[in-house]
């Protein structure tokens, strides 16, 4: 008994095992321990490395909230075992739907209304392209991005939209409370809903059952078309909301924005945990990874590093999660 | 020593089936996987359903749990003619599929593999996670008891070859479907495992339930099935009890119909 008793004492030892032995432990670890350092080198070097000061943190905090909300949708179709290289396509366009009809003299709410159609019809035509075909996605929604980047260019001009929406509208998505912005606020209750609809709704229980093993999920009178091409209208959705957030903050929409989102929304996914395989990812394992990622970019900054070092980085991460996830199944 | 099968409850053959496939042919593509087979299982039996690689056996299993459906021929349940035009409408006519490559998902953890599909859930789809872990506890405490496992939450990719299988067991159980149809159950199991597995299979015959076991292995068939089909290239080539038969003869059968 006492032996027993001396094992259950939350021990230095014991915590970390229990916190590596959540879904979304080594995440939680990885992002913590990250933190710390660099926290403590901006301790050390305050001037040459500014990242706990005010301005830096603020920052971050308003950043964080656009990633953090298209990697929260291509999260749930991962686990489902599907991508989308769209979303940064869909995020563009459809914040540029949303500009172009309000410029034009349309009701703001029937131009937010449109704009969150249209990242959900783009989401549901891939979906259903892709479990029609039985093509893999990554190809499907490779070729429908540059059919949609094609869009975005015809549409715009190739010029920058501005977008002055309604005082009302803006402090919806700019207000701040205290240091934080509420976009912030806006992408956690986000991440809450998406963690209900994935922990605590039938639809999540079938999002891991389709990724993990379609065909048990089939045989189990899962139809498995109509809950992918719900998780692709979900990534749309979210895509597109994660577009007019960020063009409600910046004030508009150019047509190169979202580029690149694709890669770094599944890599923040792969960094939080989420398999490229499908059946495996968490909530918080997500939303750390795209956080993460915009620590990383953020350092890269501070060390006035070139940006195209996240990209390099992007791409290093996925190789190496592929490589890690081959080694893993055929071990 | 007691032959077992004389201490058995004695199967319902006479009667009406419980499931009737009549004249079912199915070709995928040019390539004729069932040739107007006649196969029916009545309630309480043990049917095993053999036959070398191709005969046609898993396209049988798959039409049984409305996978498939047959090019021609016609399907009775209970003497009513009807049609499984799909996994759920078969699995509502009382189906349960275990597959050879495991009908659970490695990922989610026990609990939510047996209610899989069968989600106590409110009206709006969220999950009564409590209930459902609640009769969980229950399941694994009174239905099947499997060694090693202590709590509902373990992840089924945890879980060894047979305590898997005993999870899908356990799942068919509870939820009382008429059917169980099996398909290479034992190929995954030690041998141990193998032995709890088909004293599983003769309990829940002694409850009421049918089961069709797909094997290769005959001996394993031969403990437990009341009835033996052979299938060859397709067609059926036996249908006979076990009284009137033996391993040895059904091997003979099996092998040299090739």
């Amino acid at each position: 008994m006492s032996i027993s008793a001396e094992l259950a004492r939350p021990t230095a030892g014991n915590w970390l095992k229990e916190l590596q032995r959540r879904r979304s432990g080594n995440i939680v670890l990885l992002f913590v321990v990250i933190q710390v350092i660099a926290i403590a080198f901006a301790l050390v070097f305050p001037d040459e490395f500014r990242y706990v000061s005010t301005g830096n943190v603020q920052l971050m905090l308003k950043a964080i909230p656009s990633l953090v909300i298209v990697v929260l949708g291509v999260n749930l179709l991962m686990i489902a075992g599907e991508f989308d290289l769209t979303v940064g396509a869909t995020f563009t366009l459809s914040a540029l739907v949303m500009a172009k009809l309000f410029n034009a003299g349309v009701p703001l709410w029937i131009s937010v209304i449109a704009s969150l159609g249209a990242g959900a019809i783009i989401g549901v035509t891939n979906g259903w392209i892709v479990v029609m075909s039985n093509v893999p996605s990554f190809i499907i929604t490779l070729g429908t991005m540059w059919l949609w980047r094609g869009v975005i260019l015809i549409l715009s001009g190739s010029v920058t939209e501005s977008f002055y929406p309604t005082r009302f509208f803006e402090k919806l998505f700019t207000l701040n409370v205290g240091p934080i912005q509420v976009q912030f606020i806006w992408s956690l209750a986000v991440a809450l809903l998406c963690w209900l609809l994935l922990e605590r709704h039938r639809l999540g229980n079938y999002l891991f059952g389709v990724g993990g093993n379609r065909k048990a999920a089939a045989a189990l009178g899962v139809n498995t078309h109509r809950v992918k091409i719900v998780a692709f209208g979900i990534t749309g959705l979210l895509a597109a909301l994660s577009g007019i957030m960020s063009t409600v903050r910046i004030n508009s929409i150019s047509p190169i924005q979202g580029q690149g989102l694709e890669l770094q929304a599944i890599a923040a996914c792969v960094i939080g945990g989420t398999a490229l395989t499908g059946g495996k990812g968490t909530i918080l394992g997500a939303f750390l990874g795209a956080a993460l990622m915009y620590t990383i970019q953020d350092v890269l900054l501070l060390l006035r590093a070139p940006g195209h070092y996240l990209q390099m980085f992007v791409g290093v991460i996925i190789v190496i999660a592929a490589v890690l996830n081959e080694a893993i199944k055929s071990e | 020593m007691i032959d077992e099968a004389e201490v058995r409850a004695a199967p319902l053959t006479a009667g009406t089936p419980y499931i009737e496939l009549r004249g079912i042919t199915h070709s995928y593509g040019p390539v004729l996987a069932l040739d107007r087979v006649d196969f029916k299982v009545h309630r309480r039996e043990i049917v095993g359903l053999v036959g070398d690689n191709g005969a046609g056996k898993s396209t049988l299993i798959k039409i049984l749990s409305g996978v498939l459906q047959p090019s021609r021929g016609e399907i009775l349940v209970d003497g009513r003619r009807t049609t499984f035009g799909s996994a759920r409408v078969a699995m509502n006519y009382g189906m349960e599929t275990i597959y050879q490559d495991m009908n659970l998902i490695d990922g989610m953890d026990i609990m939510r593999n047996i209610f899989f599909g069968r989600e106590a859930a409110h009206p709006l789809g969220f999950l009564k996670i409590g209930e459902m872990k609640r009769r969980a506890m229950e399941i694994l405490e009174k239905e099947i008891t499997i060694e090693g496992i202590r709590s509902p939450h373990q992840l089924v990719g945890n879980l060894s070859g047979g305590q898997k299988q005993a999870v899908s067991i356990a799942r068919a159980m509870y939820f009382k479907n008429q059917v169980l149809l099996l398909d290479e159950p034992t190929s995954a199991l030690s041998v141990r495992e193998t032995q709890a597995f088909l004293g599983h299979i003769t309990r829940l015959r002694d409850e009421g339930l049918s089961v069709v076991i797909v094997t290769h292995n005959l001996f394993h068939a031969y403990q437990v099935a009341d009835r033996f089909v052979i299938l060859s290239h397709g067609k059926k080539v036996e249908d006979t009890p076990r009284g009137n038969t033996s391993a040895e003869e059904l091997t003979r059968i099996v092998v040299g119909t090739k």
